[in-house]
């Protein structure tokens, strides 16, 4: 392989965006130029032509790694910083190489992650290519999460002389991710207390019967005693079934404390759009796992809606996931979810989802917002039931039914909130 | 036997034995079960006493048992025991002719007073039924003859009436009198007076 065709490769793979191959290959390069011009100048090989041919290639090879728009650096065992292109100097935040060549790299890495970085840089140095993330604190204090995709050079007897490492801020996408996790919890959260809702009454009635028992017991001895003539021993066993039953009670609150730890929910006016938005941005990544378009037909003109968004959310998350699933499992040529929202009625907002799947059958429609009814193989059966449960909470009404043309449609209707609802009433009035 | 019996039915054990450990106090026979079948299987209907009852229970409910008692005209007292939130269970099964009913968790004198009723009026109601009986029994022994005669005495009438309107001698309805009289174990007329009225008024519920 030239030299040239050596470049040209080496374009078309940073090109092409295989970031692991491109480093092989750059550090390749540079070692081969580094070898050759040692080379030149140790046997004082006076080829003007060689020489010339070599520095130019090392030019064209610096201007695609000054105009590479990500990072890239090199770092010697120790942590020296040996070189940095300019995308590297704005990333760090330093106004000239010199603020940062020559120094150590941990003198930007955050301190809770030195060690795990010490570690990378010696898996590095011992031969590996490794992509590792790290917190950063740059030169103007600014912190960001790096990512660096990172591999040994080795020079021309095979030892490993430097670190090259291709850095990008992934700040941004690591807020996104927590966001989305923190998301997922909240979601979890209310799927556990729309489940505990339901169970709220069944609780209540259980921690009644310790209570009672406890009651019972204590009562008996109390009375036995005023009355006299009951003698210690006898106080033993009841006292004993007192103990027993208030364990019982407690373990009956440990199990609903871990079940909900916020538990009042809440209603705002809503923007009924903006919750589907929200939802489609996190179910998104699903659907296009499975080949699935969501499509969404938002009316722009909506009154505000009397809900508590997360909680609406998880009703169109499970929606939206009942039918991606359903296309999925019935292996659907077409695999479309249409998302509507309406005027429905004069107080009220609907939202349809619609799918190109199978459709449910007639036999099941009627119990399809049963719990725990599933026709799923991993199925829980509770996606209907809860999201049934929290609209009917918000004082909506969810149907199903089969779409004319085989699909499903579910539809589900949000009160308008008070404001909203009087609003419009003083409007109609006015227009009558 | 005649003692009265507080029957609990509760598919809670520890809320059972905690029952019968608080009944216990009052001196009052204690019978517990675990199910409503159980209770329906094992109970004898001849026990006078009351019956306490869970309104919730897996399998048959408090309110399934209670209808069940009402179907085979078992006329035991019942105390519900309702659980938080139940109100309209505990009215259903008052309407359904329930004696009475307490919320978890109650006050034990409470319940204890209203067992105590409810044992007041199953006995006041079984004398009543042991009263009625008797008085059936006394009025199966009189003849056809001598209840015509009854009939007419409660109504005021006189023995030459009574003589005329049946064509016998004043002499005969004298006798057949002094029969019901001994026969109902009645000291005067207005004795037989009641009896009569209580008569008519049982017939008619
Ligand atoms: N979009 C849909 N298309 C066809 N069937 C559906 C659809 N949504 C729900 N179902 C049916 O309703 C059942 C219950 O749904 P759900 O309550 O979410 O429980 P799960 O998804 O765990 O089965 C599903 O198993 C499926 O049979
Ligand atoms: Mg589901």
């Amino acid at each position: 392989m030239n030299s040239e065709g050596d470049m040209l490769l080496l374009a078309l793979v940073v090109l092409g965006g295989s970031l692991v191959a491109a480093l092989t290959l750059l550090g390749v390069l540079l070692l081969r130029l580094r070898e050759a011009e040692r080379r030149v100048s140790e046997k004082e090989t006076t080829h003007e032509s060689v020489l010339d041919r070599l520095q130019e290639n090392e030019y064209r090879l610096r201007t695609i790694i000054e105009s590479e728009p990500e990072c890239v650096k090199l770092q010697a065992e120790d942590g020296t910083v040996l070189e940095i292109n300019p995308a590297g100097l704005r990333l760090v935040d330093a106004n000239q190489a010199a603020d940062i060549v020559g120094r150590q790299i941990y003198s930007i890495v955050a301190p809770e992650c030195i060690d795990s970085y010490r570690e990378n840089m010696r898996r590095v140095f011992a031969g590996e290519a490794l992509v590792y993330e790290f917190k950063a604190i740059t030169l103007k204090n600014r912190i960001a999460w790096m990512e660096t995709h990172a591999a040994p050079l080795r020079d021309a007897r095979g030892n490993i002389y430097a670190l090259l490492g291709i850095t990008r801020d992934i700040t941004e996408h690591k807020q996104a991710e927590e966001q989305a996790r923190r998301h997922q919890t909240e979601l979890a959260r209310v799927a556990r207390l729309s489940t505990m809702g339901e169970m709220a009454t069944g609780i209540a009635h259980e921690l009644n019967q310790p209570l009672s028992a406890i009651a019972n017991f204590s009562r008996g001895c109390i009375r036995r005693l005023r009355s006299g003539g009951m003698s210690p021993n006898e106080l033993i066993e009841p006292l004993e079934e007192v103990c027993a039953q208030a364990e019982r009670a407690s373990d009956i609150l440990r199990h609903v404390r871990d079940f909900v730890r916020k538990s009042e929910s809440q209603l705002k006016p809503m923007d009924v759009n903006q919750i589907v938005r929200a939802v489609i941005k996190f179910t998104e990544h699903e659907a296009r796992q499975h080949r699935t378009l969501v499509r969404l037909e938002l009316d722009p003109h909506l009154p505000k809606v009397l809900a508590d968004a997360i909680m609406i959310e998880q009703v169109v998350c499970n929606l939206v996931r009942n039918a991606v699933e359903a296309m999925v499992e019935a292996n659907s040529p077409r695999r479309e979810v249409v998302i509507h929202t309406r005027r429905f009625a004069a107080q009220a907002v609907e939202v349809e989802i619609a799918d190109t799947g199978p459709g449910i059958d007639a036999a099941v429609i009627d119990q399809v917002f049963d719990q725990f009814f599933t026709t799923k193989r991993e199925g829980v059966g509770m996606g209907l039931a809860i999201s049934q449960s929290i609209i009917e909470a918000h004082g909506g009404r969810v149907r199903a039914e089969s779409g004319r043309d085989g699909g499903a449609i579910l539809r589900f209707t949000l009160q308008l909130s008070e404001q909203q609802a009087h609003k419009r009433e003083r409007a109609d009035s006015l227009h009558s | 036997m005649n003692e009265p019996t507080v029957f609990i039915v509760d598919d809670d054990l520890a809320v059972a034995r905690s029952l019968h450990w608080l009944i216990d106090t009052v001196r009052l026979r204690v019978e517990t079960f675990s199910s409503a079948q159980a209770f329906l299987d094992g109970f004898d209907a001849s026990k006078p006493g009351c019956l306490v009852l869970d309104v919730r229970m897996p399998g048959m409910s408090g309110l399934d048992l209670q209808e069940r008692l009402a179907a085979q005209r078992i006329n035991i007292p019942i105390i519900f025991i309702t659980g938080h939130g139940d109100v309209q269970m505990a009215v259903r099964a008052v309407q359904a002719g329930a004696f009475d009913f307490v919320e978890k968790p109650f006050n034990d004198q409470d319940l204890l007073d209203r067992i105590q009723k409810a044992i007041a009026f199953n006995s006041g109601e079984r004398d009543k039924e042991a009263q009625r009986a008797q008085l059936r029994a006394l009025f199966a022994g009189l003849t056809p003859r001598e209840r015509e005669v009854l009939d007419m005495v409660v109504e005021g009438m006189s023995n030459k009436a009574v003589a005329n309107a049946l064509g016998l001698s004043a002499k005969t309805v004298e006798v057949h009198r002094a029969k019901v009289m001994e026969k109902m174990r009645a000291r005067s007329v207005s004795d037989l007076v009641k009896m009569a009225m209580q008569r008519d008024a049982w017939s008619k519920l």
